[in-house]
């Protein structure tokens, strides 16, 4: 059930998208395909005063080939993106990331920024205030104590954005546009490294565009969930490559994706760089799948995506 | 309470609404138009039942405010059929038994209509790609896929 108090603003620019922000004094969340902020709002995650809905801004919904960069607006559709030659031809891990995520008609209308801004999950916050009230608020909610770890005072919500992943082993930028100007900062810069707060952004910024260097890349991605369609990532591998060299990042398992650069794929090292992203992640009993289980994986799918794309290169 | 005036289309019919806010596509269906095809399951966009056409797309109107909707064109299964003839996907999941309790079947066909839409002859595993959006609780998905194979079968009408 959806709580009845809340405005609706549907701004013509990012400016007046800002102008609507001050007004109700920061009390406001910007929408786009809503697949993520809505039944956060049903659930009472989230409790605006007032949805900005960004849709009608036409100029955040292109795609341009800047030379040098691959500039994509942040109200981009999934659908829309995975359907891009410029993708397959020059980022087909990216392609197969939007591919996996969630299912068509949620491609359809989820946005490749409203992805990269999903906030964290956790089977223990991801649930109806009822649910959430019975047991107790958690951390993430204002609680005392996480309810997922018995006693933690951290949050162990996991970041499940497959296509993050992928873009962070894109040397991938992002631009933001906020009440105090404009900034153009690296993918990593975005995370908190906290799951209760997972991202760094001014009050009132917009994400405006993702912009990946236009380079010819070999990748792909790997992604553990229970049914082929629908779910997030209960685990999430991605590997990119250019020249020879590349970089791994696994997501799903912590507040953002950690990325490893991977030198030598061919050669054996490729195991103390898949340990060294291993001893980063803490997945937790915090999923349908069991965190040891989750943990191992990671080796087993990053051997079999690099090899998979560097058989791909030969 | 703050209205929001919305200038739409549904089933070809040209409607102007106040509406909350907070008022989804899929209350507006079935509360306020009393077009009862679309089901609420989830209510949180992820089993497909409520599912519409937005514009061509398949939509679930669970997460889908009907604020957010001006100028535009939604379809619902009272919508697809030609008067008293049936869609000849309706005809066909009649046919080949793919409707079991029949909660899922809007959204089923409403998922399947925009595949056929942008791909009028769709491959056995574009079909099951594109209906993997919605869920049958009565796992009755081969029936399904069989369904919308036929219906979009060379020679089999228009789909």
């Amino acid at each position: 059930m959806m709580p009845a108090n809340f405005q609706y603003r549907n701004p013509k620019d990012v400016q007046e998208a800002i102008q609507f922000y001050r007004e109700y004094q920061g009390e406001a969340v910007y929408l786009s395909g809503g697949t993520d902020l809505v039944p956060r709002v049903k659930l009472g995650l989230e409790k605006p005063k007032a949805l900005i809905d960004l849709k009608r801004i036409a100029p955040l919904a292109t795609i341009d080939d800047q030379g040098e960069w691959i500039r994509i607006g942040s109200l981009v559709r999934i659908f829309n993106l995975k359907q891009e030659s410029l993708v397959a031809d020059y980022f087909p891990a990216l392609k197969a990331s939007l591919e996996a995520t969630s299912c068509e008609s949620l491609q359809m209308r989820g946005t490749i920024g409203g992805n990269l801004l999903q906030n964290t999950r956790c089977l223990f916050y991801n649930q109806s205030e009822f649910w959430r009230k019975s047991k107790g608020f958690c951390l993430k909610m204002g609680g005392e104590t996480c309810n997922a770890v018995q006693g933690a005072k951290a949050c162990f919500a996991s970041y499940c954005s497959d296509n993050a992943t992928v873009l962070c082993t894109l040397s991938t930028q992002i631009e933001l546009s906020g009440p105090e100007g404009e900034r153009r900062v690296g993918l990593d810069e975005l995370y908190s490294n906290k799951a209760q707060n997972p991202f760094v952004l001014q009050p009132g910024e917009i994400l405006t565009a993702i912009l990946i260097p236009k380079k010819k890349t070999l990748g792909g991605y790997e992604k553990v969930r229970v049914r082929g369609a629908i779910d997030y990532p209960l685990l999430g591998l991605a590997f990119s490559s250019v020249n020879g060299t590349g970089k791994l990042a696994v997501g799903a398992v912590g507040p953002r994706p950690y990325v490893q650069d991977v030198t030598q794929p061919w050669q054996d090292t490729l195991g103390e760089t898949v340990e060294a992203l291993v001893r980063q992640v803490k997945p937790v009993g915090n999923t349908v799948l069991d965190a040891g289980y989750r943990k191992r994986m990671i080796p087993v799918l990053a051997g079999r995506l690099v090899k998979k794309v560097m058989e791909g290169a030969k | 309470m703050e209205t929001f005036n919305v200038k739409l289309q549904v089933n070809g019919e040209s409607l102007e609404l106040d509406v909350k806010p907070s008022e989804t596509l899929l209350e507006t269906l079935r509360d306020r138009l009393e077009l009862t095809g679309a089901k609420e399951g989830c209510g949180l966009g992820a089993c497909g039942s409520c599912t519409v056409l937005l514009d061509g797309l398949p939509t679930r109107s669970c997460i889908v405010l009907t604020a957010e909707l001006e100028g535009s064109e939604v379809i619902t299964i009272e919508g697809l059929s030609d008067g008293t003839r049936l869609h000849p996907l309706q005809e066909s999941f009649m046919e080949k038994g793919a409707v079991q309790c029949g909660f899922c079947t809007p959204g089923m066909i409403l998922t399947a209509k925009g595949l056929v839409e942008r791909n009028a002859q769709p491959t056995r595993e574009e079909i099951i790609r594109s209906i993997s959006s919605n869920m049958c609780r009565c796992t009755g998905y081969k029936k399904i896929v069989e369904a919308v194979e036929a219906a979009s079968a060379p020679g089999a009408g228009e789909a």
